[in-house]
């Protein structure tokens, strides 16, 4: 078996223009203290469903309150602009565009400020939440309006560079990683206007809105933008092409018809219309279709090349983001079944699999790409001891997490079905809930070991020795 | 230009852009749309500026994050009683005193409903029916464990302030009895406005007599 070896990062990077790296950097970095951030919040609040006696004094502080801190910290802060970070780099490096001059003076300024408008929007949104205005309504859509007015213009800003970078690539094909880009720029953008609208807010139309929302949020726009990025690092790191170009189009096409009407699985049993109940469910099992499509198609590319995942830093966190994409994806599926959400909807487990997707599947994806991309863009690599520390730590943490609230769930439905009281339920749970608290302290320690790593490939003087003149 | 996706950007944008329009509006525009249109058919509920307040706190300190508002139904079982619909409750939630599922009217001009997805507390939407005593949600709201031992419900200290028998309380507090059980010896607890609503809201849900009514319609 050989090991693929590219060139090195040092080389890969001479030339990168400094101000883009800079910008990439900026994002990347941000997302990393959002990160460190939410996960302390959620930490807390993990411990507080063991003791709800803790910091229990101050109503900003209150549960209900850091609860939707921690989700839109994780979702927008964190997620959001690490994924666009990321992209900009995918984007311009699969256009072909000289990378010692990608982006034009004015993308540059825009995507600056697109930077700061999404964290003023998440840094006002954890105040606002805290001081008690959860007027945005919605689960995911918790920020009241003022907060998700900037994070909507960095969006609409990101979109507009993506698509001009796309439209002066130096090659004829559109490469499918820009596919991803390009739609889940102007696809979150609908979902955003839709979760923020006046027409639909009281009674059953807005439950039908907020089905809609909640899943369109996570699957038009972080599950494209994580699988588009791996299209692009996984052949690269591997040094080789991707199993089947036709497969990843399969897998665009079907994501978009397939995830757009699963929404009301949220809302089984309840009084919306049955059929948009049952369009819900079977699309939520169709959806094996796009997610095994892209998961095939990744791991059909990672076939044979043991050794060399075994020897990269940024292979090992794509594996198992690659699996988490698959199994968190059939989990849901399954979940949406009638009979199944009879026992499991309302309990642990889909906070359980709700991290799973989140995490093991977005967040590992994420890291892959960062330790496997930005060497290859500021020219420094993260030390290996933290980037190993940060992969067992996170994965052990997940595991414990995820394996803990699912029994945990199941545990609690079944409690439920019984006909115990209520609170036996409770009482049943709380391992599960100590469980949950271990698995987040060890994700909260490797996120510190990963946000020391993030910040050693930060773009430095390195990369500036290496910069030949502009427009060479 | 060659009708190619593969090479034409603009394609590649229109094509995923206006499908996933279309999409939307099937599949949340329309179906928001008729949901509307149902609505307006069931009056408005009697406007009440506490309750409102109160719904308004419900809002703020997130009680949705763990308290559904919704009673499943099982649609298999589905019959039909004097040209009512009616839908048995499913075995998970039969333990909150209710006999048929939520229905659409229960949700009429609720802005938003706290329908909810997540239930580590207990439901919610015939509590006022199960725990009809304001004094009850008071001890609740200050120490969840001292009526309900085990709960995981953070304690709600906030909306209370405690005074020595002979201070002055304003007029719109309302004095907490009994408070034994609250580890509070020589003091009186009073709660605030704010704890006043919140549990005014909590006893206007009550939504078994709602449907009572829809069936005797």
């Amino acid at each position: 078996m050989k090991i693929p070896v590219g060139i090195p990062v040092f080389v890969a990077a001479a030339g990168t223009d400094p101000k883009f790296a800079k910008m990439v950097s900026r994002w990347l970095v941000s997302a990393g203290v959002w990160l460190l951030l939410a996960s302390a919040v959620g930490l807390l609040e993990a411990f507080r469903l063991v003791d709800p006696e803790i910091l229990a004094d101050h109503a900003f502080l209150t549960f209900g309150r850091l609860r939707p801190v921690h989700t839109m910290t994780m979702l927008f802060g964190w997620a959001s602009m690490a994924l666009v970070g990321l992209m900009f780099y995918v984007v311009a490096k699969s256009a072909w565009l000289p990378m010692n001059n990608p982006l034009t003076r004015l993308e540059l300024i825009s995507s600056n400020a697109a930077l700061w408008l999404v964290n003023i929007g998440v840094g006002v949104g954890a105040i606002a939440l805290c001081t008690g205005d959860l007027s945005g309504g919605g689960e995911y859509r918790r920020y009241p309006w003022y907060c998700m007015a900037p994070i909507f213009a960095a969006i609409g800003i990101v979109g507009v560079v993506f698509y001009r970078i796309i439209a002066r690539r130096r090659v004829g094909a559109v490469y499918i990683s820009c596919w991803f880009a390009m739609a889940a720029t102007f696809w979150v953008a609908v979902v955003v206007f839709m979760g923020y609208q006046t027409f639909w807010k009281t009674g059953l139309a807005w439950v039908i809105v907020d089905g809609f929302y909640i899943h369109n949020a996570v699957g038009m726009w972080f599950t494209p933008l994580a699988v588009g990025l791996t299209y692009y690092a996984l052949p690269k790191l591997l040094n080789k092409p991707i199993y089947s170009y036709a497969l990843g189009v399969l897998g665009f096409f079907t994501h978009l018809v397939f995830y757009t009407v699963i929404g009301t699985h949220h809302y089984i049993h309840t009084p919306l219309p049955l059929a948009l109940q049952t369009t819900a469910v079977i699309f939520s099992v169709a959806m094996i279709v796009p997610v095994w499509a892209s998961t095939g198609n990744f791991l059909m590319t990672m076939k044979g090349e043991r050794l060399a995942i075994s020897h990269s830093y940024s292979l090992p966190f794509i594996f198992v983001g690659v699996l988490g994409y698959g199994f968190a994806s059939l989990q849901g599926s399954f979940e949406s079944l009638r009979s199944v959400q009879e026992t499991l909807h309302f309990t642990h487990y889909t906070v359980g699999h709700a991290h799973f997707a989140m995490y093991v599947f977005v967040t590992f994806l994420i890291w892959g790409c960062m330790y496997g991309l930005v060497p290859r863009m500021t020219g420094r690599e993260p030390p290996i001891l933290l980037v190993t520390l940060h992969f067992w730590l996170a994965l052990a943490g997940i595991a414990v997490y995820v394996v803990g609230l699912c029994i945990g769930g199941q545990v609690q439905g079944e409690s439920w079905v019984a006909g115990e009281p209520f609170m036996e339920s409770v009482r049943k749970t709380l391992p599960h809930m100590v469980w949950r608290s271990v698995g987040g302290a060890l994700m909260l320690v490797s996120h510190v070991f990963f946000f020391l790593a993030l910040w050693r490939m930060r773009p430095g003087a390195f990369t500036m020795a290496f910069t030949p003149a502009k427009g060479g | 230009m060659a009708f190619n996706i593969h090479t034409s950007h603009r394609l590649l944008f229109l094509i995923p852009a206006v499908s996933y329009l279309v999409l939307v509006a099937v599949c949340a525009v329309i179906p928001a749309m008729l949901e509307q249109q149902r609505e307006a058919e069931v009056e408005a509920p009697f406007e009440d500026a506490l309750l409102e307040r109160g719904r308004r706190l419900y809002r703020d300190f997130n009680c949705v994050a763990c308290h559904t508002q919704q009673i499943r139904g099982d649609e298999a079982l589905a019959s039909v009683i004097e040209g009512e619909r009616l839908i048995p409750v499913l075995k998970a939630d039969a333990r909150f005193g209710r006999e048929v599922a939520s229905r659409r009217e229960e949700y009429a001009h609720q802005q938003p409903p706290f329908m909810g997805t997540q239930r580590t507390g207990p439901d919610l939407s015939s509590v006022g029916r199960r725990l009809p005593e304001a004094q009850w949600h008071y001890w609740h709201l200050y120490t969840p464990q001292s009526v309900s031992p085990d709960s995981l419900m953070p304690p709600h200290r906030f909306l209370f302030t405690t005074t020595q028998p002979s201070d002055d309380v304003a007029a719109d507090y309302e004095k907490v009895l009994n408070i034994e059980g609250l580890g509070l010896p020589g003091k009186e607890l009073w709660a605030t406005p704010d704890a006043r609503a919140l549990v005014e809201y909590l006893l206007s849900l009550n939504r078994e007599f709602i449907e009572a009514e829809g069936l005797s319609r």
